[in-house]
């Protein structure tokens, strides 16, 4: 059958092509791609994006493809069935959706890329794309995984490219810095996915996200499980509903480390110091959105587990607000963006853990239009100043940047949740969905969703201090009164993003839905279609939760909508108040010491380096003493015994025919008593 | 010549040199030990008047008329043949003095030339050489 | 008659001069004759057995371990004059430097 979806690797492989045509040039030392290498990855990227829209077309046609590309490992375990591992193709409504979302970021990245780095006269262009193709192809490559090793392989990818962008300026002591840190504090997360990707394994000899009618994949087997149609191999002595909360659990690990989720936040605001382009795929389109993507793509496996799903609400609801709290005071541009990407991932997580599996992916979508477009805004802000990225030397830049102004707006506008810009359409939902699962009897969801209605104002407030700080009032600098002018290259991104963030909100307008009865929720259509165990309405009946409402459906829908507003508009206000004035002053002193815990993040990088130091470190030591005096001490042991009767023994070698006479011969006459007695004919 | 006082008979020479020698006689010992406990049936023996010389000229040659009983060795004739050429060539090969010397010197002078004993030196020294460079 | 028992009993013991020659000589050349010895203690056996079977074969065979002994000693010879002309000597314990 020679369809569409036969393409399908093509999207992957083809930023992998551009990838290896950057590297190749970046060999050769000599500039034989004009614009740096940048070309070929427009053109990987364009070409991916109108096969993924390609793709997401025939998913609207009711098709969908889950397809064995290659087993590259295949082994039978005594005792049980054979395990294989593959690298497979899964093309659903969720994974075309991502798809389009990564190839359509991924490009105007790359075009914006030119503007930010070829115009600003760079170096070391080809490294920079060759990263940019390779990050771009193992997201791809994450979102297509029909099994959860391929995730897993392509997850890690993900983060080898994350450190070498960040790392981009390596000659300069932040970033590399950075760079090791993204790497190291992801990897400590992604240390529990591994085990979490083996347990799956042991426990289901699977881990394939669909499979087939004969053999489904590992979420199927779950729910059987605990139906008691299927028999998994559980571990600890834990029942199945246990060890597979266990399991989730364990994988959850790996989407807080990506998704700089708390604990695991503290790398994702040092990772500003990549170029800006970069911070934008970061954050909108590739390695946050993975974790996400993860606990999406195997919903079905958490919706069994209970309390897997509560912890994934309340770390994403605390996170989303204490990453808020955070960015309220930061000076530099792109720090309060970086808050404020880990504060929207932690709705969606919320979204994830209170069932809201529509809102989440939702927000993944309206979240990856407007944080990119305010990072490339950013982008545009910091080359037109310089590099200078502190909001305090910026103001005034409304009218000499039109375009990034509105655009930077708009983004802002929908980050805060304003309507009817996109981020208000999917916050709402999101906080819709956890107020009625709350009160349907989850009261733990109830203190996720007072968290995350706590985040709404103070996201609207460090948002519009940034706009206005940035923006408005009277140039501070010289730079900010003569800035830099940007050209095409940055101006077109920013225009697609800047219309996607005011109307992406269209494409699930649920509340609306609700109001008026009329089918305008299509994001809910669009994911309940494709294999049925992946879609919406098959995780509404798994999942734990009931739903009940305050007074009426309608009610609750026009409250919840209200009062996130509200909270909304009155931090956009008290912005307005403290900042949208010639000449602002740093309010943030007046918090007084809570200013200096906020601004050092409640301390977080200094706990968690104590523990390296303090616990880890000692840990280490011990492990290194013991294994230089324990095993390596048994070896060298051995060895010299072998080497000193070596030594010795090697004296019969003494070189003079003779004695080698003299031993054939006596070994000739000891070999002839012992077979004559032992034969009998001797004696 | 010292020799010449000593007299020319040779001398037996005893002394702790001998004692490999033991090995030797412990061997003795022990086959001759099992030659002697080993029992033997009458021997067939040769037909009175048969030419032995004779059959083993046919049996060398593969000719079916001797008087006595015994296998074809033409295969092995040849093979020995090959041996002893190699054997040859092969001495000849050791007994050249190096790499300049032809076969002719070396069997001629037998090796005392002086032009092919600076050969050898040189790579005796050679060899010292490498030998050095190794520790 | 004589019993083959005898003819054996002269073979090991030729074929142990033979050897005792090999342990206690240095001389190279006497090592060649040792090496000799021991060669026609085999051909001893060889002639024995070929009577005791009535058979032609052992007889030709000894002829041939006589040509080999020949090649041996070409060969051998040849040895000796590279070991003379590398140790100035054809004392075999001096040869001593391919060991440990």
């Amino acid at each position: 059958m020679a369809g569409i979806f036969d393409f399908a690797p093509a999207i992957v492989l083809l930023p992998f092509l551009s990838f290896l045509i950057a590297v190749g040039t970046a060999l050769s030392g000599r500039d034989l791609l004009p614009k740096g290498g940048a070309i070929p990855g427009i053109a990987a990227t364009g070409g991916s994006l109108v096969l993924s829209v390609a793709m997401a077309a025939a998913v609207a046609g009711g098709e969908v493809y889950d397809e064995t590309i290659y087993a590259w490992a295949a082994g039978a375990v005594p005792g049980s069935e054979g395990l294989e591992l593959t690298f497979g193709v899964l093309i659903d409504p969720l994974s075309a959706m991502m798809l389009v979302i990564v190839t359509l970021i991924a490009l105007l990245v790359h075009v914006f890329s030119l503007g930010y780095m070829n115009d600003d006269g760079q170096t070391g262009l080809p490294r920079y794309y060759a990263g940019l193709g390779l990050f771009t192809a193992s997201m791809l490559g994450f979102v297509v995984a029909d099994n959860l090793l391929m995730a897993f392989m392509f997850f890690e990818l993900v983060g080898l490219c994350s450190y070498l962008l960040i790392g981009f300026h390596f000659r300069e002591p932040g970033p590399p810095s950075a760079a090791k840190k993204a790497f190291l504090v992801t990897r400590f997360g992604d240390y529990f996915f591994l085990v979490g990707v083996v347990a799956v394994f042991a426990t289901f000899g699977t881990a394939q996200f669909v499979g087939t009618e004969s053999a489904p994949g590992f979420p199927v087997l779950a729910e059987q499980a605990l139906h008691g149609e299927f028999t998994a191999n559980t571990f600890l002595g834990l029942g199945p509903q246990a060890w597979f909360t266990v399991v989730g659990l364990l994988v959850l690990g790996g989407v807080i480390g990506k998704s700089a989720q708390f604990p695991l936040h503290t790398w994702l605001p040092d990772a500003m110091e990549g170029p800006t382009p970069v911070s934008a795929l970061i954050h909108a389109a590739t390695m946050v959105a993975a974790g996400v993507y993860l606990v999406a793509r195997m919903y079905g496996f958490y919706a069994v587990s209970p309390t897997a799903l509560g912890v994934i609400a309340l770390v994403g609801g605390f996170t989303a607000l204490f990453a808020g709290t955070m960015g309220v005071v930061k000076r530099e541009l792109k720090q309060v963006l970086a808050y404020s990407t880990i504060s929207q991932y932690g709705y969606m997580m919320l979204a994830l853990g209170a069932g809201g599996y529509v809102a989440a992916t939702f927000h993944l979508l309206t979240h990856a239009f407007f944080k990119a477009l305010l990072f490339l805004g950013a982008g545009s802000v910091i080359l037109a100043m310089h590099h200078n990225e502190n909001m305090w030397d910026m103001g005034g830049l409304k009218d000499k940047m039109p375009v990034t102004y509105y655009s930077f707006l708009a983004g802002s506008l929908a980050l805060a949740g304003i309507f009817p810009f996109a981020g208000f359409w999917s916050k709402d939902e999101i906080l819709f969905e956890t107020l009625v699962h709350g009160l349907g009897g989850s009261p733990l969801l109830l203190l996720g969703y007072a968290f995350g209605l706590l985040a709404v104002p103070v996201t609207a407030f460090y948002t519009f201090r940034m706009v206005y700080l940035t923006f408005h009032g009277e140039p501070r600098t010289e730079q900010a009164e003569s800035p830099e002018p940007v050209r095409w290259n940055v101006k077109g991104p920013l225009a697609v993003l800047g219309v996607l963030a005011t109307v992406a909100g269209a494409v699930n307008l649920a509340p609306v839905a609700v109001l008026t009865g009329a089918h305008v929720d299509f994001l809910h259509s669009w994911l309940d279609g494709g294999f049925s165990a992946l879609t919406v309405h098959h995780y509404e009946e798994i999942d734990p939760y009931a739903s009940a409402y305050l007074g009426g459906e309608v009610t609750t829908v026009l409250l919840g909508a209200a009062v996130s507003l509200g909270l909304a508009l009155l931090g956009l206000g008290l912005a307005y108040r403290l900042y949208a004035v010639p000449e602002p002053v740093e309010h943030t002193d007046k918090l007084g010491s809570v200013k200096g815990l906020l601004y050092d993040n409640y301390y977080q990088d200094e706990y968690q380096v104590y523990l390296a130091n303090r616990v880890v470190l000692p840990l280490a030591r011990a492990a290194d003493t013991f294994d230089q005096g324990v095993i390596d001490g048994a070896v060298n042991a051995v060895s010299s015994v072998s080497l000193f009767s070596g030594s010795r023994i090697r004296r019969i070698q003494t070189g003079v025919v003779s004695n080698y006479a003299a031993l054939v011969t006596l070994g000739l006459t000891a070999l002839l008593v012992v077979f004559g007695v032992l034969g009998g004919w001797l004696l | 010549m010292s020799d010449a006082d000593s007299g020319s008979r040779p001398r037996l020479k005893l002394g702790g040199h001998l004692a490999p020698g033991l090995a030797a006689v412990a061997l003795f010992g022990v086959l001759a030990l099992v030659f002697l406990r080993a029992s033997f049936g009458e021997a067939a023996g040769f037909e009175q008047g048969a030419s032995i010389t004779a059959a083993i000229g046919y049996a060398m040659f593969d000719i079916d008329a001797g008087a006595v009983p015994g296998e074809s060795m033409l295969v092995a004739f040849e093979i020995i043949d090959l041996v002893l050429v190699a054997a040859l060539a092969g001495a000849v090969m050791l007994a050249r003095t190096g790499a300049g010397a032809s076969v002719v010197t070396a069997l001629t002078d037998g090796g005392r030339d002086s032009e092919s004993a600076t050969i050898a030196d040189s790579v005796r020294e050679l060899r010292d050489t490498l030998r050095g460079g190794e520790e | 008659m004589v019993p083959p028992q005898y003819y054996l009993v002269l073979a090991a013991a030729v074929f142990c001069i033979g050897v005792f020659g090999l342990l206690t000589r240095k001389n190279a050349l006497l090592f060649l004759m040792s090496v000799e010895l021991m060669l026609n203690a085999a051909n001893i056996n060889l002639v024995a057995f070929s009577y005791y079977w009535g058979n032609v074969t052992g007889q030709t065979f000894g002829l041939f371990t006589m040509a080999l002994a020949a090649a041996e000693v070409a060969v051998g010879i040849g040895i000796i004059l590279v070991l003379y002309r590398n140790f100035k000597d054809v004392d075999v314990t001096e040869a001593a430097t391919m060991r440990w």
